[in-house]
C-alpha cells in the first residue's frame, strides 16, 4: 500500500474516532478511551514482540512506572497533565533502560525469564511501598486538570487528550516502522547472528527497542492514571504484560494496524462477555483460541492475505 | 607486497578433545586470494568462526590491520572491514532480497540508526544495494522474499550480504556449494573482478580443486588444526603430505 493511502485510513480512523467523542454517550466515549489506551500500550509492545522478535512480561511494570510517576507528580508537584504524562514517560524510559541493560545480554528466553524476575521486583516494590505508592489501594485523587486552558476535567474532554496521543503514537510507530532502525529490528529477530556480520550491534539495538516500547507502555499507563483517577498495583503485575501479548496475536503480529485491530476487539469482547458470565475468562479463552488458530497471522494479517489472494485471482484473470 | 591484514600468532582452539586450530601461525596479505583447503572436519569454518568472532578462542592473538581484535565482538571486526558468508544459508528469511542486502549497507553507511526517516528515502543506500545485487545476479529477484529464492541464489545472496558490508577482508566459507555450474562460473568471475579491483581481499574456503587452483595466488592446507602446506598452487598441488593425506588421485589426474 502507498503511504498516501495508509495515511488516509489512518485519518479517516482518527476522524471516525473524533466523531464517537463528539456523538456518542457516555459510555461509548469511555469505552473508546479504553480501546486507545490499550492500542498505544500494543503498538508500542509490538514494536519489540512483532518487530524484534522479543518477549517481554515486564511492560506490565512499564506501565506503571508511568502511572505512579504521573499519579506523584499530580498529587505532589504539578497537576498539569502534560507534565505529568512527560514524566510518566520519562521515568517509564529510565526503567527500561535499567532492565533492559541487564535483560538485553541474554538469548530470547532468557530475556523473557529477566523481564519477568524484573517485573515481579517492580510490583512488590510498589506493593510494599505503601507510603509512597499507597500499597494496595494504590495512589487516589489525581485531577485531570487543563491542558492550554482547556478543561479536560469531564470524559467528553480528556477524550480528546488521549485520541491525541494516540494520533501521535500511531504516527511515531508508523515513522519508526518504516525507518532503517525499524528495518534492523526485523532484522534481528529473522537472524540476530547475521544482523551482527552486518555491522550492527544486536544487543545495544535490542535495548533501544525495550525503551522505545517501554516509553509507549509508561504513555499508556500515565493516561490510564488520569482515565481512572487512580493507580492500580495490579497494573505493574507480569500478568498485565499478556494483555498487548494478546492483543497483537489477535490482530496480527507481523502488520502494523494489528495492534488496533486488536484492541478494538480485546476490549469489546471482553465487555460483552462479562455482561453474560462471571467466567469471561473461560469465554474469553475460547474465543481467542478461535481466532488465533483460525486465523494464523491475526484478524488483519488474514485480511491482508484475504486481498492479495483476490487481487492475485484479479491480476490471473485479466 | 601488499599490506598485511590478517597476522595470526599461536592461535589454538579445541572443543574437547577434537583439536580444530593447533598454535596457528600466518598472514594474510592484501590483494593476494587465498584458499583454504584441507578434509571434511579440518576446522577450516572452525578457524574463521574465531577469526570472526562467532567463537571465542582457547589462545592466542588475531591482528586486523595492525590492530589486536582478539577480544572485539562481532560487530566491531565487521565495521573495521573483517566480515564472511556461510557455509549453510544464513539470511533475513523472510525479508526480501533487497532488504537482506538493505541492512549491511545501511551499518556501513552509517545510517541503521535514523529512526524517523523513511528508509526508502535513503536513495543513496538504495543505489548501493542494487549495484550489490547486479554484482551478485540478484537484482531482478530484488522484490523476492528470501525464503522464496531457489537454493542457488540463495547461495549467491549469502556473498552478497557479505559483500555489502564493504569489507577489506571476507572470508567465503564455501561459497559454491549447491550451486549450479552455470552460477558458479557467475560468482567466480564477479570474485574474480572484485578480487582484482582491489577493494576486497577474499580468503575462499573451497572443495572443488579445479576452482582452487585457478583462482587462487595462494593455496594453505588445513589439516586436523594443522596447516600442513602454505604457497602457490604449483607448490601445493606438488606437495606429497597433501597428496597422501588429502588430494589423493584428483591432482595427479
Ligand atoms: N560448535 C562446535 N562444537 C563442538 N565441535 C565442533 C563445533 N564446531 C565444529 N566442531 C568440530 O570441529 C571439527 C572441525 O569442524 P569444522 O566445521 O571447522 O570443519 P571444516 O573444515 O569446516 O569441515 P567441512 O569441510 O565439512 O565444512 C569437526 O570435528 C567438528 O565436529
Ligand atoms: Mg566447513
Amino acid at each position: 500500500m502507498s503511504t498516501k493511502a495508509t495515511y488516509a485510513i489512518y485519518l479517516g480512523i482518527i476522524a471516525g474516532l473524533a466523531a464517537l467523542g463528539l456523538l456518542g454517550d457516555r459510555f461509548m466515549v469511555y469505552m473508546g478511551m479504553r480501546v486507545m489506551l490499550l492500542a498505544i500500550f500494543a503498538l508500542g509492545y509490538n514494536l519489540l514482540l512483532g518487530r524484534t522478535g522479543l518477549l517481554s512480561f515486564g511492560h506490565g511494570a512499564l506501565y506503571a512506572c508511568g502511572s505512579y510517576s504521573m499519579a506523584l507528580v499530580n498529587l505532589h508537584l504539578t497537576q498539569d497533565p502534560l507534565l505529568g504524562i512527560l514524566a510518566g514517560v520519562a521515568m517509564a524510559a529510565l526503567f527500561s533502560l535499567i532492565v533492559g541493560f541487564f535483560c538485553v545480554r541474554n538469548t530470547e528466553i532468557y530475556f523473557a525469564m529477566l523481564t519477568l524476575a524484573f517485573g515481579m521486583m517492580i510490583f512488590s516494590l510498589i506493593w510494599n511501598l505503601r507510603e509512597i505508592t499507597g500499597g494496595d489501594d494504590g495512589l487516589v485523587g489525581i485531577s485531570r486538570g487543563s491542558v492550554f486552558g482547556l478543561p479536560i476535567v469531564k470524559d467528553g474532554q480528556f477524550y480528546f487528550l488521549v485520541l491525541f496521543f494516540f494520533g501521535l503514537t500511531l504516527w511515531l510507530v508508523h515513522r519508526i516502522r518504516s525507518s532503517a532502525f525499524g528495518l534492523v529490528l526485523a532484522g534481528i529477530r529473522e537472524n540476530h547472528q547475521r544482523t551482527s556480520f552486518a555491522g550492527i550491534p544486536v544487543k545495544r539495538y535490542r535495548l533501544a527497542a525495550f525503551v522505545v516500547s517501554g516509553m509507549f507502555a509508561g504513555l499508556a499507563g500515565s493516561l490510564g492514571a488520569m482515565l481512572q483517577y487512580n493507580t492500580d498495583p495490579f497494573s505493574a503485575h507480569w500478568s498485565h504484560s499478556a494483555e498487548p501479548v494478546l492483543v497483537s496475536l489477535i490482530g496480527g503480529l507481523q502488520t502494523f494496524s494489528g495492534p488496533l485491530a486488536g484492541s478494538v476487539v480485546f476490549v469489546v469482547l471482553r465487555e460483552i462477555i462479562e455482561r453474560y458470565t462471571q467466567n469471561w475468562m473461560l469465554w474469553f479463552g475460547i474465543i481467542l483460541l478461535a481466532i488465533i488458530m483460525g486465523l494464523r497471522g491475526g484478524v488483519m494479517g488474514g485480511l491482508e492475505k484475504r486481498l492479495r489472494q483476490r487481487a492475485a485471482t484479479r491480476k490471473g484473470g485479466e | 607486497m601488499g599490506e598485511i591484514l590478517l597476522k595470526v600468532k599461536d592461535l589454538n582452539k579445541a572443543f574437547g578433545k577434537v583439536v580444530t586450530a593447533r598454535d596457528l601461525n600466518f598472514e594474510i596479505e592484501a590483494g593476494v586470494l587465498t584458499s583454504i583447503i584441507g578434509p571434511n572436519g579440518a576446522g577450516k569454518s572452525t578457524l574463521i568462526n574465531v577469526l570472526t568472532g562467532l567463537l571465542p578462542l582457547d589462545s592466542g592473538h588475531i591482528l586486523f590491520k595492525g590492530e589486536d581484535i582478539t577480544g572485539l565482538p562481532t560487530y566491531q571486526r565487521v565495521r573495521r572491514g573483517l566480515c564472511r558468508s556461510f557455509q549453510v544459508v544464513n539470511v533475513f528469511p523472510e525479508l526480501s532480497v533487497f532488504e537482506n542486502v538493505e541492512i549491511p549497507v545501511l551499518a556501513q553507511m552509517k545510517k541503521a540508526g535514523h529512526i524517523f526517516r523513511p528508509v526508502v528515502k535513503e536513495k543513496a543506500v538504495a543505489q548501493q544495494v542494487m549495484e550489490i545485487l547486479e554484482r551478485t545476479n540478484l537484482a531482478g529477484e530484488a522484490a523476492v522474499i528470501a525464503s522464496a529464492l531457489s537454493h542457488g541464489d540463495q547461495r549467491l545472496l549469502e556473498v552478497g550480504i557479505a559483500l555489502a558490508a564493504k569489507p577489506s577482508l571476507l572470508f567465503l566459507d564455501e561459497p559454491t556449494a549447491g550451486m549450479n555450474p552455470v552460477e558458479r562460473v557467475d560468482i567466480l568471475k564477479h570474485i574474480r573482478r572484485i578480487s582484482a579491483s582491489g577493494e576486497t581481499t577474499f580468503v575462499i574456503v573451497e572443495h572443488d580443486m579445479d576452482i582452487v587452483f585457478s583462482l587462487s595466488d595462494r593455496v594453505m592446507v588445513l589439516n586436523r588444526g594443522d596447516i600442513i602446506c602454505d604457497g602457490g598452487p604449483d607448490h601445493v598441488k606438488g606437495d606429497k603430505q597433501v597428496r597422501e593425506c588429502y588430494l589423493g588421485e584428483e591432482v595427479v589426474a
